[in-house]
C-alpha cells in the first residue's frame, strides 16, 4: 500500500518535471561492443526515445572482466561510464559484492513484473540492483562443408574426425567444463571439489591435441570457422544465427544434453546521476513485446514467459531450444576463482 | 662569446633536466604503484584488498609461470637474434645502392614502420592460411600435397616477430653502415681476402657492440609484444605479456598481474645489466 502510493508521487513529480524540463535527458547505455551494442542501438533503443523523450547514447564495452576492472577503478574515480551496463551474473555478483551498483526501485520498474521469476535481483533492503536483459545459448557450430551431419551430443568434440580444427573459448566459464560435466560425468556434482574439477580439466584436455584456435576474440573464430580454417567448436548461437541467414555454410546444434545458456542482465554504476530515467528504461525493456522485438532483431533468447510473447513457433526455435539447457555453475567459478584460473590457463598454454 | 655559450650550455641544461625530470616522475611514480600492488592480496569476489603479502610472488614460483617466463626470454632472444641476422647484410646491401633505391628502401621501412602490430599480424595470419594464402599457392603448384594452415605455430609467430622487427633495426643500423669507414675492408679485399671472409673477419667484429646493443634493444622490444603470440602463436607459444595481461585485466587478479610484471622487469634488468657489463668488457680490451 504504501509503495503504491510512493510509486504513484514519484510519478507525479517525474511527470511534472518531466513536463516543465526543456533540456532532453540523455541516458548512457553500454553493451558489449560489435554487434550487440549496434543492434540494441538500432532497434531497440530508438522506441525507448520514442516513447519517454529520453536520448539514448550507446557505447561499447570490452569483454566482462577487462569492463569490470575499467568499472571497478570508475568507482573509485566516482564516476560512471555509463548509466546503464549489460553484465553477465558473474560480473553481477562480483560487482555487488565490490558495492558497485546502484539501487533501483521495483515499485518505479512495473514493467520488470513481466520478468520471469528471480530476474529482478533484490537486495536485502528490496532495492533491486540488477535487473535482467536476455539470455544467450553457447551451442555447438559446424561448419557444414566438412560436416554435413549436425552433432547430436556434446561428446562429438572428442572424436578424431576434426581434423585438428576445433576452436574453443579459452576462458573457464564459457560452458564448456558445464558440457563435460553433464555429458561425461553425470552432472554438475562433479564441479563440487577441486579433484572433481579437476577431473573434468584433465577431460577437457584431451580436445587439445584437436584444437588449433583457443579464441579470445569472437570475430577471429567466426572469420575462421566461415573460411573452413576451422570445422567446428564452441560458439554463441545468436551470431552463428546471423551468419546462417547471411548463407554461410555454418550449424548451429543444440546437442542432446542441452545447450549452454548464460543470462546477462543490466546494472547501474553506483555514481550514475540519472537514477529515474534507468528506472523508465528498465521498465520499457522487460515488456514482453520488447522482448519479443529483441529475441527478433538480435537472436536472444527472451527472459520473458514465452506464453506472454507473440513469437510464433519457428521464431522461438531460433532462439533456443526446449532441451533443458547446460547452466554455468557460476557460484563455482567464483568460489574457486583464481585457481580455477589457473589451472585451466595450465591446462591449455602448457 | 664564452660566456653566452656557457649561458647556451646551461639552458641546453635545464631543458634536458626538466624532460628528464619529467620522465623519471612518470616513469618512477606508476613503477611504484605497480610495486606496492603486486603485494596486495587479490579478492577473487571483488577487486583486492590492500595487505603486504608475498603471495603473489610465490605464486610466480609455481612451475607454470616460471615455464612461462623462460619461454618469453627464449622468444625474444631467438626473434631479435634473427631480426638483427636478417636485417644486418640487407642494410650492407641497401648503403651501396644508388641514392634513389636507397630513399625508395629507407621510405619503405618507415611505412612498414608505421603499420601497427595488428595490421602485421592479420597480414600474416591471412598469408599463413590455408584458405588463401601461401599453403594454397604452393597446393596449386603441387609443391604441397595436403595444403595445411601454416598458423597457428611458434614459426607463425616468429615471422610475425621478424616482421615488426625488422624495420626498427634496419633504419637504426642504416646511417653508420652507411657511414663506416670502409678502407679496412678495401685493404683486406686488395690483399685477396675473398668477400665472404672480409664480411666474418672484418665487417662483424667492427660492428660488434652496435649489433650486441641492437639486439639488446630488440630483446626487450620483443619481449612486451602481445598481438603476434595471441594471433600467430599457439597457446603454448604465449609469452609472459599475454599471461600478464590475462591475469590483471581477464581475471581482474591486479596484485598478481603487477607481481609477475615486477619479476619480469626484475629478470630483463639483470640481463641488461650483465650482457653490459660483458660488452664493456670486450671492448675494453680490443681497444686496449
Amino acid at each position: 500500500m504504501i509503495r503504491s502510493v510512493r510509486a504513484l508521487a514519484f510519478a507525479a513529480t517525474s511527470l511534472t518535471f518531466a513536463s516543465t524540463t526543456t533540456v532532453a535527458e540523455t541516458l548512457t547505455i553500454s553493451a558489449w561492443g560489435g554487434f550487440f551494442e549496434e543492434t540494441l542501438a538500432a532497434e531497440i533503443y530508438p522506441g525507448f526515445t520514442a516513447e519517454t523523450g529520453i536520448e539514448v547514447k550507446s557505447i561499447a564495452q570490452p569483454e566482462d572482466s577487462a569492463w569490470m576492472t575499467q568499472l571497478m577503478a570508475a568507482a573509485r574515480a566516482k564516476q560512471a561510464p555509463a548509466d546503464l551496463s549489460l553484465v553477465t551474473d558473474e560480473v553481477l555478483i562480483r560487482g555487488n559484492e565490490a558495492g558497485l551498483w546502484a539501487k533501483l526501485n521495483p515499485a518505479n520498474m512495473a514493467g520488470t513484473e513481466a520478468l520471469k521469476d528471480g530476474y529482478v535481483i533484490l537486495d536485502d533492503g528490496g532495492m533491486a540492483y540488477g535487473v535482467g536483459a536476455l539470455a544467450f545459448y553457447t551451442t555447438f557450430v559446424t561448419n557444414t562443408d566438412f560436416a554435413p551431419d549436425a552433432p547430436a551430443s556434446w561428446a562429438d568434440l572428442w572424436e578424431d574426425k576434426w581434423d585438428n580444427k576445433l576452436g574453443i573459448i579459452t576462458t573457464p566459464n564459457s560452458g564448456l567444463m558445464e558440457a563435460t560435466a553433464k555429458t561425461f560425468f553425470g552432472g554438475y556434482e562433479i564441479m563440487e571439489t577441486r579433484e572433481g574439477l579437476e577431473q573434468v580439466i584433465a577431460k577437457i584436455a584431451e580436445l587439445k591435441p584437436q584444437v588449433s584456435l583457443w579464441y579470445r576474440d569472437e570475430g577471429q573464430f567466426q572469420q575462421s570457422l566461415e573460411a573452413g580454417e576451422l570445422n567446428a567448436g564452441l560458439y554463441y548461437h545468436d551470431v552463428a544465427m546471423l551468419s546462417i541467414w547471411d548463407g554461410k555454410p555454418i550449424a548451429s546444434t543444440f546437442p542432446k544434453e542441452g545447450g549452454v545458456v548464460a543470462d546477462a542482465y543490466w546494472v547501474t554504476p553506483r555514481d550514475s546521476k540519472n537514477i529515474s530515467a534507468v528506472e523508465k528504461f528498465l521498465d520499457y525493456v522487460s515488456r514482453p513485446e520488447v522482448q519479443a522485438s529483441m529475441a527478433r532483431t538480435m537472436g536472444v533468447f527472451p527472459v520473458v514467459p514465452r506464453e506472454s510473447m507473440d513469437l510464433t513457433d519457428e521464431e522461438f526455435s531460433a532462439v533456443g531450444s526446449d532441451i533443458e539447457p547446460i547452466r554455468v555453475q557460476t557460484h563455482i567459478h567464483l568460489r574457486e576463482g583464481d585457481w580455477l584460473e589457473s589451472k585451466y590457463q595450465e591446462m591449455i598454454a602448457q | 662569446m664564452s660566456t653566452a655559450s656557457r649561458a647556451d650550455t646551461a639552458t641546453a641544461y635545464a631543458l634536458g633536466l626538466g624532460t628528464l625530470l619529467t620522465l623519471g616522475v612518470f616513469f618512477v611514480v606508476p613503477l611504484i604503484f605497480m610495486v606496492i600492488v603486486s603485494f596486495y592480496k587479490p579478492d577473487p569476489m571483488a577487486f583486492y584488498k590492500e595487505a603486504f603479502v608475498w603471495d603473489n610472488y610465490k605464486t610466480f614460483f609455481s612451475s607454470f609461470y616460471y615455464t612461462v617466463s623462460l619461454r618469453s626470454l627464449w622468444s625474444s632472444l631467438l626473434g631479435a637474434v634473427l631480426v638483427v641476422v636478417i636485417a644486418f647484410p640487407a642494410v650492407l646491401v641497401i648503403v651501396d645502392l644508388s641514392r634513389r633505391w636507397q630513399l625508395f628502401w629507407v621510405i619503405l621501412l618507415l611505412s612498414l614502420m608505421c603499420l601497427s602490430e595488428v595490421i602485421v599480424g592479420f597480414s600474416w595470419l591471412i598469408l599463413l592460411s590455408e584458405s588463401a594464402g601461401l599453403p594454397r599457392l604452393f597446393g596449386a603448384l603441387g609443391i604441397w600435397e595436403n595444403p595445411r594452415s601454416l598458423s597457428p605455430s611458434f614459426g607463425a609467430m616468429m615471422v610475425g616477430m621478424v616482421t615488426i622487427g625488422f624495420s626498427i633495426v634496419a633504419l637504426i643500423l642504416f646511417p653508420q653502415a652507411a657511414r663506416r669507414d670502409r678502407s679496412l675492408e678495401e685493404a683486406a679485399m686488395t690483399l685477396g681476402t675473398p668477400p665472404w671472409r672480409v664480411f666474418f673477419t672484418v665487417l662483424l667484429p667492427t660492428f660488434r657492440t652496435t649489433l650486441l646493443s641492437v639486439t639488446l634493444t630488440m630483446f626487450v622490444y620483443l619481449l612486451g609484444v602481445f598481438v603476434m603470440p595471441t594471433m600467430l602463436g599457439r597457446p603454448k607459444d604465449w609469452t609472459m605479456t599475454v599471461i600478464i595481461s590475462d591475469k590483471a585485466l581477464g581475471d581482474a587478479n591486479l596484485p598478481l598481474g603487477a607481481a609477475l610484471a615486477v619479476v619480469m622487469l626484475i629478470v630483463t634488468t639483470v640481463i641488461l645489466l650483465l650482457s653490459m657489463l660483458t660488452t664493456r668488457g670486450a671492448t675494453g680490451r680490443s681497444t686496449r
